[in-house]
């Protein structure tokens, strides 16, 4: 729209010689962004794909390698299971963490008197460094730590594990301190979202006799569609790379239990310094968020039309 | 409207096209040649020892040899987590700092291999009275000297003099005696064996690998192994894990779930009698409990097998592209001296030794105890990671700890370990 109504104004403004031409500021508002960009971030990423076509470990030149580690992925049963255990991840981190912070926001959005004080408190494990948060958890989770402790103190001893080092539990004990973090960060979104909902809405629903359930359903869910999609987005992509929780709590062990795509990819070129492969897994997680985000916001601007 | 937009694309198109040419034609990945040469008396040392009291050590002897030499060194701590990852980077950049701290064996190797270390053989000509065997591992395979080799510690099963003398135990010589000891302490209600291989430190595990195959198999077959000259699947190696299997039962339940540093305080505390480890575990011993620790020998299994041992051997490495070779061989050269080596050994932590014969060890029983262990073995190894790459290790961890919490697989184990480590070996 605005770009029409430019295009509608500009030649009736004066001009000295030839068609009308952008001002050089704005070729370098514009240029200047785009070249800081192309080579911080096009360029590496470029590269990237190119690295994962070739067979690199770091010191010897690269050797060209076509797909081969596109095959190899194709047949690695340990990409197989990080594959799993990232999309189980981004079902279970993702699901909760926006039923959570929706959940939150709902219950925080009144203003009462202290209400900053429990918004304050549940945004705190944002602030935190994940690696500190880390640590923390990695000592709830000892053996000998407190949860293990609480178990046996309320008689639920049978209940007790090595959360971390049993790979039925190390996955979803992995899970907890990310949402713990993840919670207040949506929970700031939405209620972001919902101080944006016109009071009116509420009033007219309200005289049309909606119940408390019927606002919700029709007049906050709707209204919150822009804010979704935010969430959404960032959801997908914190728990596609929620790679610090896992890799300082058990590094993907034992034996891959708890390996997502980020941890392997990490593992892979930095660790094994394989770097052919490990771009290749990079182009994989890349290919995957791309494909999740834009069809999720195809769908969501499809609806909005 | 729509032409407007268009045209937008098309130039983020044009650009990104350039960008794609540029990025395929001079890669990252390109190795350019070395760039001006850089005059003057200054070399970088590039240190990973990045503990506090380590980096301060580093400091000093940087400060000692700075005051008596004409060459400055100009230090450069990189947290350790990072070194690892960076330092193919930095080896193979067209001006990269001069001299590493790094281990010797196999990894010094793979470099050299590449051309990217400097030969250190005139360094070598004042360090006669090294053991040969620490010369053979500063050797590359082409024979000439590529790493100047400062202090070694040894891996050892510790335990408390204390404990063992309350539970009437003395220093198991053999396998069948180590057994017997374990189910002595596991009656008198203690943890026999502790392990320590849970959240970050799974590759501590390897240490029980490497040791029962040295015993049974012995060192040449262990290296070979790991150089992938013989399979995980081999008869040989299944022995490793039957022998293993006899004394599983007595190690800790919670082995694969605590960090090896919560093992060396159940050591400390009581609760498990014998801890197979690196002296490095005594850094974090409090001054007085460190009189009552002591180590034996890891048991003889095959009387005919002879004895190897542990000895991770820390050092110095230079790159091939330095400016200043001169500065950095009188570096090295210094610090292969027992002065230099002598202030190391005092100002760190006091369980390793000293690479030079004539640098005073520290005093105290335990590291006498240790050198003439490693004195009187037949053959010295490094460790798993050393004598092979981090890419194995990481291949051994997924192994090992499953091996050890499930015992009964170890056929499926073994078969999914050697095609993890093929896939290691082919890339390397």
């Amino acid at each position: 729209m605005t770009a029409a109504l430019r295009a509608a104004v500009r030649p009736r403004r004066p001009h000295r010689r030839g068609p009308s031409r952008p001002s050089p500021l704005i070729i370098g508002f514009v240029l200047i962004p785009l070249l800081v960009e192309a080579v911080s971030v096009f360029w590496p990423a470029i590269q990237g794909f190119y690295i994962s076509l070739t067979h690199w470990n770091g010191v010897n030149p690269p050797t060209f390698a076509g797909l081969a580690n596109y095959r190899q992925m194709a047949g690695d049963p340990v990409f197989r299971k990080a594959l799993e255990d990232t999309a189980l991840w981004l079902v279970l981190f993702g699901g909760l963490s926006a039923a959570g912070g929706l959940g939150a926001a709902l219950f925080l959005q009144r203003e009462r008197r202290g209400i900053a004080i429990y918004r304050a408190a549940l945004f705190l494990p944002v602030v935190f460094s994940l690696t500190a948060t880390a640590l923390m958890w990695q000592t709830l989770y000892q053996p000998n730590g407190v949860l293990n402790g609480v178990l046996s103190a309320v008689g639920l001893g049978g209940w007790q594990h090595a959360w971390l080092a049993n790979p039925s539990t190390a996955l979803y004990a992995q899970i907890v301190p990310a949402l713990w973090r993840e919670i207040g960060y949506v929970m700031v979104l939405y209620l972001a979202g919902l101080k944006g909902i016109d009071p009116a809405l509420y009033e007219a629903a309200k005289v049309d006799g909606a119940s408390a359930w019927q606002q919700f359903r029709n007049v906050t869910l709707p209204q919150l569609r822009s804010v979704n999609a935010v969430v959404v987005s960032v959801i997908i992509i914190d728990s596609l790379r929620s790679f610090d929780v896992v890799w300082s709590l058990t590094q993907g062990g034992p034996y891959n239990s708890s390996q997502l795509l980020s941890t392997y990819m990490y593992q892979t070129a930095f660790v094994n310094t394989d770097f052919g492969y490990g771009c290749a897994l990079a182009v994989a997680i890349f290919v995957l968020a791309f494909g999740v985000i834009v069809s999720y916001l195809v769908r969501a601007f499809k609806e909005s039309d | 409207m729509s032409s407007y937009t268009v045209s937008r694309r098309g130039l983020l198109a044009g650009a990104g096209a350039v960008g794609a040419a540029a990025a395929l034609s001079g890669c990252a990945t390109a190795t350019a040649p070395a760039g001006s040469t850089q005059q003057g008396g200054a070399v970088t040392l590039q240190s990973d020892l990045s503990s506090p009291l380590a980096e301060q050590a580093m400091q000093s002897l940087v400060a000692a040899y700075s005051k008596q030499s004409k060459y400055t060194v100009k230090l450069n701590t990189v947290a350790a987590t990072t070194y690892q990852p960076l330092l193919p980077t930095y080896l193979t950049s067209a001006n990269p700092p001069d001299i590493y701290t790094w281990y010797a064996g196999n990894d010094a190797d793979h470099y050299s291999s590449q051309g990217l270390l400097l030969d250190v053989s005139s360094a070598w000509k004042t360090m006669d009275n090294y053991q040969p065997a620490l010369k053979t591992l500063s050797t590359d395979a082409a024979g000439k000297q590529i790493f100047v080799p400062t202090d070694y510690y040894w891996w050892g099963v510790f335990y408390r003099k204390s404990q063992f003398a309350k539970w009437g135990l003395g220093e198991p010589k053999t396998w069948s005696d180590f057994v017997n000891a374990c189910a002595t302490i596991k009656a008198k209600g203690a943890i026999p064996i502790g392990l320590g291989a849970g959240t970050g430190t799974a590759w501590v595990a390897a240490a029980w690998f490497d040791y029962l195959n040295i015993r049974l198999n012995g060192a040449d077959f262990h290296r070979d192994l790991l150089q992938g000259k013989h399979s995980f699947t081999d008869p040989k190696v299944v022995d490793v894990f039957t022998t293993w299997k006899q004394v599983l039962p007595y190690f800790d339940p919670n082995g694969t779930a605590v960090s090896w540093q919560e093992a060396s305080n159940q050591l400390l505390n009581g609760k498990c009698g014998m801890l197979l480890t690196g002296t490095f575990f005594a850094d974090a011993v409090p001054k007085g409990s460190i009189d009552d620790l002591d180590f034996f020998k890891f048991p003889v299994i095959d009387p005919s097998v002879p004895d190897a041992e542990e000895a991770p051997t820390d050092g110095l490495f230079a790159s091939s592209k330095t400016h200043n070779a001169a500065a950095v061989l009188d570096f090295m050269t210094w610090m292969a001296t027992p002065t230099a080596q002598n202030l190391w050994t005092a100002t760190s932590s006091g369980t390793v030794i000293p690479a030079n014969p004539q640098a005073t060890a520290p005093s105290s029983a335990l590291v006498q105890k240790g050198k003439s262990m490693l004195a009187e073995a037949a053959q010295l190894t490094q460790f798993f990671n050393r004598d092979s790459t981090d890419a194995l290790q990481n291949t051994a961890n997924t192994a090992l700890i499953d091996f050890i919490q499930n015992p009964g697989k170890l056929s499926s184990i073994l078969t999914t370990w050697q095609s993890q480590a093929e896939q290691v070996w082919k890339t390397a």
